[in-house]
This record gives structure tokens, C-alpha cells and sequence, in this order.
């Protein structure tokens, strides 16, 4: 019988579940991970919650970045964030598949296996979120100086933002709100950013505006309008280049001011 | 008319960024950089975009003229001095704290900083460089800055400035050297080449310094660019290309951007106006021949020739070298070498690369080109897996042109919008009279 290890939708979570599932030495037909929330059961499966931890959160890490390597690490990670619900069997199936072949380094060139292929493409679509992202979130600051923000990813992409923001706005506060998770990417001035889970932002807090912050809005949206060359408008090419669904957060797409 | 200190901020940043707007690049790649903890911003090597503006075009870099006055009369340009039009400058620390504000708030990757000719280049280049050096050195601005050398401007100065760019440009303005004394009467070919050159030697030599100090100041590292503009004068599309395929071979270009020439000033020196818009079909066609040049190891003179100067409007210049080159096809997918995969019609040069790596861990048949991501409609015509085609098809000229018009090429959107009508084999009024007599069955 299939056993299915049930986890939470972090990384933490679907790395204990790796290594619960690793450590019984099972086939990939014979287990396989499940993530609490998305879960479809199965006929024929027994499910098992995972205990999730930091230790076999840490220890997957370490076997996967010293036997398949870092850039093997890269797409693991990245599928893991996705909003995906069977990441966490393509992760699996993944690792799996890499004891089998001479050079697990190249795990990610056999294409041709599904799970593989599976892992290739959330990375790709997790990635691709991330990058569009880098560029389409806008911070405003607040009366208190510190610069906030608010996404509506549909994967979980703070922690590939914050590591950017940290090193491009070192020396500033900012916060970056992720909507669809309700979570926060924290960063003071100075030092290390933080992840912060589960919360949400008092409503007071956002709406309050530096008093510059209207005069940069008004001439960032109306340098955003010069620049369009008149008799090339196209807002299908527009469209295809930035989908709607990043709009919503973004200033200069808004009909404010 | 001059008018000066009781203009807006708000009125200046429009004036002057409408006035940049037909500057063609605003990429802002090339460069990667992490911040050093001390100042703001950071660089990396794909570039981001910012934003789509309604033309469909990139904001990725914050566009604008330091001036609109300009010295020089050039019939094509929006700022000749004889256009009546409102003029304004910023000060070096306007741009300074508007390139910060707007970064911080991730607006932007970086400055794209081009100027009208105020008093004599020495002075607006000096101008620059006062932007740049206060960005770069006291409000610690690290990420990405393009910036225009003016020619004619003092060598020294154009040196100085490159150490503190990433990446700079000097435009070509257009094709000939005949056009420019037509439709720029103060530019030279001459001088525009010589800044060029200058960048691309120092660009040379600091490579030499990298290598001896890895901290040596760097020089324009994301490399230089220029751009010219299409459909003003009567050059062929040969041309053209040739003069970019020398600009890269000659002068080390990162890369040449081709505007389709927009109507924004009344001239006889110009050509008539008409209400079908810039030439955008001919611009698409040029950047693909560009591609062909930078990363498909084609020759300028394989695309084109003197009896055969225009690119052909139905089809990509890759098919149209295909077809005239049936000899050389159909290419073997497990046996042909790199050059010759991207030589096929359809596929990329990424395409290439994965065909490469798979066919060294088994024999390749036409599901594992699909499952890979090869798109097969066009190469079809013109690949073997195992001696086999995909399905019985001729080796002739009119068989394929004739699929090949009926797979529809996607286009890019402003192309394909081009609205009210359809492409047509007129689409380029030169056009037509080269074509008569030549690929009989094409339609």
C-alpha cells in the first residue's frame, strides 16, 4: 500500500516530509507527499501526518545541495514554493529518480522522466513569477519613513524577493506584504531581513502616506503616460508583456490620482 | 520660447520625457552588480522591467533628456532648434533626486540619460557628467545608468563620464553618411564614429586593467550600443544591415536598435507623410536579421544582395535564406553539427543547445524533439530524424513557401495590429518593384 506523508505548505514542512519518506527506504510508487489543505485523498493509500522540524528541514537541504548540488537545490527550492498541489511528490519523485542514474548532478537534464520534468516547469513558472515581481512591486512610503508594499503572487515568492530588496535597499526600512499567503518579507534598516507568518497589516497603518509620497505618485504615472510613443499604441502587446493580474498593486496601472 | 525657474517640476519631467521618448533602448542588462551595503541600488545581468507602457514597450530605465535646447537642426528630430517648442533643462540635482526617489520606490532599474546640444557638446556633456558623478559618488547610487556620449564633445570628458555608466551610446542617427548630410546638416559621420571608437579602446584596454587589478575602476561594463533610424532615407534593408554586421565586427557594439522612423516634424527633406504609421513590419524584420547576425553566425551577405536588397515582408529572413538555399537541407537532427541546427527554420538557438546535450544520451525521433520543446511547424520542412521526415513532404521552393505562408508566422502584436489591414506583398512600396519575376508561387 502507497503511503502518503501529509505536510504543511512550507518549505520546512515539505522537507520533513522528504525525509520521513526518505528514511523508509521506499520506491516512488510506494510514497509519495501530500500537502495539508490541497489534499485529494485516494483509494488505496494510508495516510501519515508528518512532524515537521527545523533538523529535517536542515538535513534535506544538506543531502540535497551535497549530492545533486546547488543548482539542483535552486529548482527544489523554487518548486517547493510553488502553488502547485503535488510539488511536493514531484520534489520527491525527483530525488528519487536522482539515486538511479550514474551522475545525480544531472538529474534535471532527464526530462524525460515525469516528475523531473514536473519539478522543471513549477521552477520555471515560480521563478518567472519572482523575476516579473523584481520589477512590478512598487513600495510607497509611510509617514513613518518606511517603505511598504503589498503582492498578490500566486506562489510563494517573498523569500526569492527579499534576498534582491536586502541588497538593492540596504540601508532603508521596508516591508513587503504577500496578500494571497498573509505573510510579511521585513526589513530594517542595516540588517537582516525576517519572514514574518500569518499576519496581516493593521488597516490604519497602510493608508498613511508620507507627504511626498503624492508628488513622486503623480510623476512616476505621468511619466509612465509621456512615454508611450502615440502612434505606436498597442495595448494588446502591453497586455502580453504585463498580464492583468499583476496590475491590481501596481500605481501606475491604478486610477487614483 | 524660453521660459525658466517657475516651471514645475511635474511640467518638467513631462517636457523632457516626452522629448526622450523616441530613444529606442531601455534595456537595462548587461551589467551585474551587488550592492556594497553603503549606498543604493544593485544590477543584474538579464535586467528587469519595470513596467509596460501603452505602446507595448519595456520601462525599465527612468528616460529623459537633461535638455531639450539643442544647437542643431535636424529635420527628423522633435528638438531641432527651428521647432517652436517649450524648452526646459534640469539641474544635475533634479535628475540626482529623481533617479533615487523614483528607485527606492522601485520604479525603476536605473537612469537613461540623453540630452539635446545646449551651448556646444563640451558644456552639455559636462552637464552629464556632473549628473552622474553626484549620483555615483554622493548619493552612492549603484544601480544601472545609461548615458548618451555626445559627439564632438572633449575625449577626456567622454572617458570620464564611461566610468561612471554602464553603459553608453552614441547614436548612428541613420544609415549613410549621404542621409546625415541630408537630414543632419551639423552632424558628421565622422564625428559620431570617433566618440564610438574612443569607447570601444578604452573599453580594451580596461579589460587589461581588470585583469592585472580586479578593483580597477570599470569602463561602460554592460558595453556600448547605438541606434539608427529606419524609413527616413531611402537606404535598402542590405544596407542597413551592413553597416550594423561592421558595427559589430568593427566596433565591438553590444548592440544596434533600429526605430521606425514616426513622423513628428514637417520637412521636404523628409518623406511624405502617410497615414499607414511608422514602419514597423520593417523594423521587425531587421532586429530578426540582427539576431541572425549576433547569435546565428549568419553574414550580412548571405541574407541579402545588391539584386535582392529588401528583406521579404511574408517571410522571416531565416526561412527566406532556407528556401533559397534547399541544397544544404534537410539537416540530419542526431548527426548535424551546432552551426548548421541553427541554420534550420524554427529552431532557436536554445532549441539547438537541448537538441546538443539529448542526442548524446540516445537517438532523438520527432516526440522527443516535441517533448522538448521544439517547435516543429516550421523546422519540419527542413529536418530528418533517423533519415525519416515527419511526414512526406517535397524538397521544392513553392511546396514549402507556400506551407510556410499557411502556418501564419506570429508576429509581434504591433505588427499584427497594424490594424485595418492585412499584410501584403506591398506592405513596402520599394518593395514591390524588386519583387516582380522572382519567387513565382509565393502567394
Amino acid at each position: 500500500m502507497k503511503t502518503m506523508y501529509v505536510c504543511n505548505d512550507t518549505i520546512t514542512g515539505i522537507f520533513s516530509a522528504v525525509y520521513d519518506a526518505w528514511k523508509t527506504k521506499k520506491s516512488e510508487d510506494e510514497c509519495g507527499i501530500a500537502i495539508q489543505g490541497m489534499l485529494e485523498r485516494e483509494l488505496f493509500c494510508e495516510y501519515c501526518r508528518t512532524e515537521e522540524s527545523e533538523k529535517k528541514a536542515q538535513a534535506v537541504e544538506n543531502l540535497i545541495k551535497k549530492h545533486l548540488g546547488r543548482r539542483v537545490y535552486w529548482d527544489l527550492y523554487h518548486a517547493a514554493l510553488s502553488e502547485d498541489r503535488e510539488k511536493g511528490d514531484a520534489i520527491l519523485g525527483t530525488m528519487l529518480a536522482a539515486r538511479r542514474i550514474p551522475d545525480s548532478r544531472r538529474i534535471m537534464e532527464h526530462l524525460s522522466h515525469p516528475k523531473v520534468e514536473k519539478v522543471f516547469k513549477l521552477s520555471r513558472n515560480v521563478g518567472g513569477e519572482a523575476h516579473s515581481y523584481k520589477g512590478f512591486l512598487r513600495f510607497r512610503e509611510l509617514v513613518n519613513g518606511v517603505l511598504y508594499s503589498e503582492i498578490t503572487p500566486r506562489n510563494q515568492v517573498l523569500t526569492c524577493l527579499a534576498p534582491h530588496f536586502a541588497d538593492r535597499l540596504p540601508l532603508e526600512n521596508w516591508m513587503i506584504y504577500d496578500k494571497t499567503h498573509r505573510m510579511f518579507a521585513v526589513h530594517e534598516a542595516g540588517k537582516k531581513w525576517i519572514l514574518v507568518l500569518n499576519e496581516e497589516p493593521e488597516q490604519s497603518f497602510a493608508a498613511q502616506i508620507s507627504e511626498r509620497e503624492l508628488e513622486y505618485a503623480r510623476l512616476w504615472k505621468s511619466f509612465c503616460r509621456t512615454i508611450a510613443i502615440e502612434s505606436r499604441t498597442n495595448p494588446r502587446c502591453q497586455l502580453g508583456h504585463l498580464p492583468l493580474r499583476y496590475r491590481g498593486d501596481m500605481l501606475e496601472m491604478s486610477d487614483v490620482l | 520660447m524660453r521660459i525658466q525657474e517657475s516651471m514645475s517640476m511635474y511640467e518638467k519631467l513631462n517636457i523632457l520625457t516626452d522629448a526622450a521618448k523616441y530613444d529606442v533602448a531601455c534595456t537595462s542588462s548587461g551589467t551585474a552588480r551587488k550592492g556594497d551595503g553603503t549606498g543604493m541600488g544593485s544590477c543584474e545581468q538579464s535586467g528587469i522591467c519595470h513596467s509596460f507602457s501603452a505602446d507595448g514597450r519595456c520601462i525599465s530605465l527612468l528616460k529623459i533628456l537633461f535638455t531639450n535646447e539643442c544647437i542643431y537642426d535636424c529635420k527628423y528630430c522633435i528638438n531641432r532648434r527651428s521647432n517652436d517648442v517649450v524648452r526646459t533643462s534640469f539641474t544635475p540635482d533634479e535628475v540626482c533626486t529623481l533617479t533615487m526617489e523614483f528607485y527606492r520606490r522601485n520604479y525603476i532599474e536605473g537612469l537613461f540619460l540623453s540630452s539635446g546640444i545646449l551651448i556646444s557638446p563640451d558644456y552639455t556633456m559636462e552637464l552629464i557628467y556632473a549628473s552622474l558623478y553626484k549620483l555615483r559618488k554622493e548619493c552612492n547610487f549603484q544601480g544601472y545608468i545609461h548615458v548618451k556620449a555626445i559627439p564632438g564633445a572633449n575625449q577626456e570628458l567622454i572617458q570620464q563620464v564611461g566610468f561612471l555608466a554602464d553603459r553608453m551610446s552614441v547614436n548612428l542617427e541613420l544609415p549613410t553618411a549621404e542621409s546625415l548630410r541630408l537630414l543632419a546638416p551639423h552632424k558628421t559621420r565622422k564625428n559620431i564614429l570617433t566618440p564610438m571608437r574612443l569607447v570601444q579602446n578604452r573599453m580594451t584596454e580596461n579589460k587589461e586593467e581588470l585583469a592585472v587589478y580586479r578593483s580597477a575602476p570599470r569602463f561602460v561594463p554592460a558595453g556600448q550600443s547605438t541606434q539608427m533610424i529606419i524609413g527616413a532615407t531611402p537606404e535598402t534593408d542590405y544596407q542597413i544591415i551592413q553597416v550594423a554586421e561592421s558595427l559589430y565586427q568593427r566596433f565591438e557594439l553590444k548592440r544596434v536598435f533600429y526605430s521606425a522612423f514616426v513622423h513628428v516634424n514637417e520637412d521636404k527633406a523628409l518623406p511624405k507623410r502617410t497615414d499607414e504609421g511608422p514602419p514597423l513590419l520593417r523594423e521587425h524584420r531587421l532586429y530578426q536579421a540582427d539576431w541572425l547576425l549576433r547569435y546565428y553566425h549568419f553574414q550580412a551577405a548571405e541574407l541579402l544582395s545588391e539584386e535582392n536588397p529588401n528583406f521579404n515582408v511574408m517571410l522571416d529572413p531565416k526561412c527566406n535564406w532556407a528556401l533559397k538555399h534547399l541544397e544544404q537541407f534537410p539537416v540530419e537532427i542526431n548527426r548535424a553539427d551546432y552551426k548548421l541546427l541553427l541554420r534550420v527554420p524554427g529552431l532557436g538557438y536554445k532549441s539547438a543547445v537541448r537538441i546538443v546535450k539529448a542526442r548524446r544520451l540516445g537517438v532523438l525521433d520527432f516526440s522527443d524533439l516535441k517533448k522538448m520543446g521544439v517547435v516543429l511547424k516550421r523546422a519540419m520542412y527542413f529536418i530528418t530524424c533517423s533519415g525519416k521526415m515527419m511526414y512526406p513532404t517535397k524538397l521544392e521552393e513553392d511546396y514549402i513557401t507556400r506551407n510556410l505562408l499557411d502556418v501564419k508566422e506570429k508576429l509581434p502584436e504591433e505588427i499584427r495590429n497594424m490594424g485595418y489591414r492585412q499584410l501584403s506583398l506591398f506592405d513596402d512600396v520599394r518593395f514591390a518593384g524588386s519583387f516582380t519575376g522572382k519567387a513565382g508561387g509565393a502567394v
